[in-house]
């Protein structure tokens, strides 16, 4: 195995950069050694790419659980831990208990999933990273992790489907 | 969005879905009217940022004045903790006053981000996009706002933490059968997931300025953009989370003004209790939360210039939506009047005399003078499409809606079914001083905000204009979006 490096290319189109990415997989360059970035989302496998399976609503749901749990708790674990003793019986009613168990049932789906979100995606993540400040101004950038023997034919690809800064990319502070 | 461009030539042509050969000035008036125009996403980050900037000495007074406004109603809530809740204009039987109707305004006021975030982001609805973020912004400072209404209407702010639960050697603990417990968890919950969901949203568009930023502004992007690179994962994540987040928020905010309007109507006093209260709470919420973001969107486009993202489309649609939740919170209105009537309650029919006739009548009738005249006049294009009297209707519409929860809050506890315990109720300097602090420290959070934070959603913006072709059908040209959310 020789030694790998990172090249990135930019590209104004969709269909340039989908298409770049096409030869590159007929170059064998596994998925994984490809990564696109775009300032807007653009659907799911435009850019003939594979769709990735997400731990999201796992997260969700059973964040919701712990919302529900905390809930009972609060409705009805705790006037049984702590009893206001009325008709000599603590006082747990239905319908107010279910306002408190929905409310802590939403509130913890909400932190759930905006919690699960910044831990799928891996953040906060300010260490150096590839990337390209036109990114955010309409240019999708391609990164290559790739052969030095193969950086050649990359550089024509990317060339021939209108590719432009294409060179070795640099890390920068994020 | 989806009016159509009728074509000069005459005759039939045929079925087509690209632009490229028609006519240039045609395809020019399409481009402007649906943000499609020949802006490059540069440009567009430029038109945001450059405004958040631009700072002139107008900007500085408006600021100066409101933070007078803040440390006045600070100073006054200081005086009233200091001698005691004697000072505010509460008594037996108006044991809420001033407060509690402000409170219920704010909450009232948060609505309107939500339904125009969530519910219109689950039904793609396209002219949400540039609007979204003012709205989430409204909701998120609106709670923030109703939030110190309970700490204020405590007295002994400083005995907050014994609604906090947790064991304690005071042998207490929080009574969750009491409505005002509900009240405060749904608050709590309905501010951390309006404040979650504006901020995850805004993630991209913190990228895109920490790009094209410098000093303290690209630190404070860099920490809020988290290391935001634009990945295909990371878009899908950020969509997908976005969209459990629209879900999730709906019954959360349909639940804190329904659990609101039961502080109300689980009491005994005439008028409040009863069933139509949460639907017709949340109904006028809508009402109350959209005029003020309509007239919101106003000044803010005024002040910012940001007549390019902030058309009139967007008006026109905002306005149709104001009008329709007119007519449902008059619908609501009627129908609790109705039943009121005919149920010939003596205590209820004083209580209706009184607003009808009696003393409160001229708050009546400027109430419904205020929200039922802008539903006839949003009917009419020319109006929603016209800034100033959409502005004009706006706040004729909160004026209205504010007087609506002075009318529930402090007319209907002035009779009650004891006819020796009637009394009345009137505002003091400290009461008004607290609620104008709300309004000017509302105010000034949003104005800082508009100026910190990109108020126009970029990414959202870009994402809608990947979405619409130009299609020819005979000899209109329809906008045609593709499904790609």
């Amino acid at each position: 195995m020789g030694k790998t490096v990172m090249l990135m290319g930019l590209f104004h189109e969709s269909t340039d950069t989908a298409d770049a990415i096409d030869r590159l997989y007929e170059m064998k360059i596994p998925e994984e050694d490809i990564l696109v970035m775009t300032g807007v989302p653009y659907p799911e496998q435009a850019l003939g790419r594979h769709s990735e399976w997400q731990r999201m609503p796992v997260i969700v749901l059973v964040g919701a659980l712990t919302g529900f749990l905390l809930g009972v708790f609060l409705a009805v674990g705790t006037p049984t831990l702590y009893p206001l003793t009325v008709g000599g019986r603590p006082i747990i009613t239905g319908p107010p208990a279910a306002v408190i168990i929905f409310v802590f049932t939403m509130m913890a789906t909400i932190v759930s999933t905006f919690l699960g979100v910044l831990w799928e995606m891996g953040f906060p993540s300010f260490e150096n990273k590839y990337y390209h400040r036109l990114v955010t101004s309409g240019h999708l950038a391609v990164l290559v992790e790739c052969l030095e023997s193969q950086v050649d034919d990359i550089h024509t690809i990317m060339e021939a489907h209108n590719g432009h800064h294409i060179q070795s990319a640099e890390r920068m502070a994020l | 969005m989806s009016e159509a461009i009728p074509l000069a030539g005459k005759g039939p042509a045929p079925e087509k879905s690209r632009t490229d050969s028609l006519p240039a000035s045609l395809s020019n008036e399409y481009q402007d009217r649906l943000l499609l125009e020949a802006m490059k996403d540069w440009e567009i980050n430029q038109a945001v940022l450059e405004p958040m900037s631009r700072t002139g000495p107008w900007f500085w007074v408006i600021v100066a004045v409101l933070a007078a406004i803040v440390a006045w109603g600070l100073y006054a809530w200081g005086y009233q903790i200091y001698w005691g809740f004697g000072v505010a204009g509460i008594n037996r039987p108006v044991y809420w006053g001033f407060y509690i109707a402000t409170f219920i305004f704010w909450v009232g006021i948060s609505h309107a981000g939500t339904m125009i975030s969530a519910v219109l982001r689950i039904f793609k609805v396209d002219w949400r996009r540039p609007i979204t973020r003012g709205a989430e912004a409204m909701t998120a400072f609106a709670l923030m706002m109703a939030g110190l209404f309970p700490l204020i209407h405590l007295g002994r702010v400083w005995k907050f933490y014994w609604m906090i639960p947790y064991p304690n050697n005071r042998f207490m603990w929080p009574n969750f059968q009491s409505p005002l417990m509900w009240d405060m968890i749904a608050i709590f919950t309905y501010l951390i997931g309006s404040s979650l969901y504006l901020y995850l949203a805004m993630i991209p568009d913190m990228a895109m300025a920490r790009d094209n930023t410098v000093r303290w502004r690209y630190k404070l992007y860099r920490l809020m953009a988290l290391g935001w690179r634009g990945t295909e994962a990371e878009w899908h994540k950020l969509h997908r989370a976005l969209n459990i987040f629209s879900i999730i928020i709906i019954p959360v905010f349909l639940s804190v003004h329904s659990i609101v309007s039961w502080d109300f109507a689980v009491t005994l006093q005439p008028r409040w209790h009863s069933t139509i209260f949460a639907p017709y709470f949340v109904i006028g919420a809508i009402y109350s939360g959209l005029a003020a973001l309509a007239a919101i969107l106003v000044l803010v486009r005024w002040g910012m210039k940001l007549q390019n993202f902030l058309r009139m489309e967007h008006f026109n649609a905002l306005g149709k939506v104001v009008m329709v939740a007119g007519l449902g919170w008059l619908y609501f209105w009627f129908a609790g009047l109705i039943v009121e009537w005919y149920g010939n309650e003596p205590v209820v029919m004083e209580l209706l005399h009184e607003e009808f006739i009696g003393s409160l009548a001229p708050l009546f009738y400027l109430q419904m003078t205020c929200n039922v005249l802008p539903i006839f006049f949003l009917m009419f294009k020319k109006v929603r499409t016209t800034p100033v009297l959409l502005l004009t209707f706006a706040i004729m519409i909160n004026i209205g809606m504010f007087i609506e929860r002075v009318l529930i809050v402090i007319g209907d506890l002035q009779r009650n079914y004891l006819p020796f315990n009637w009394g009345t109720y009137r505002p003091t300097w400290v009461e008004i001083s607290i609620v104008a602090m709300t309004f000017a420290g509302f105010s000034l959070l949003y104005i800082l905000f508009s100026r910190i934070f990109p108020y126009v959603p970029v990414w959202e913006i870009k994402e809608g204009r990947l979405r619409y072709t130009l299609r020819r059908i005979g000899r209109l040209l329809i906008p045609t979006a593709a499904e790609i959310e």
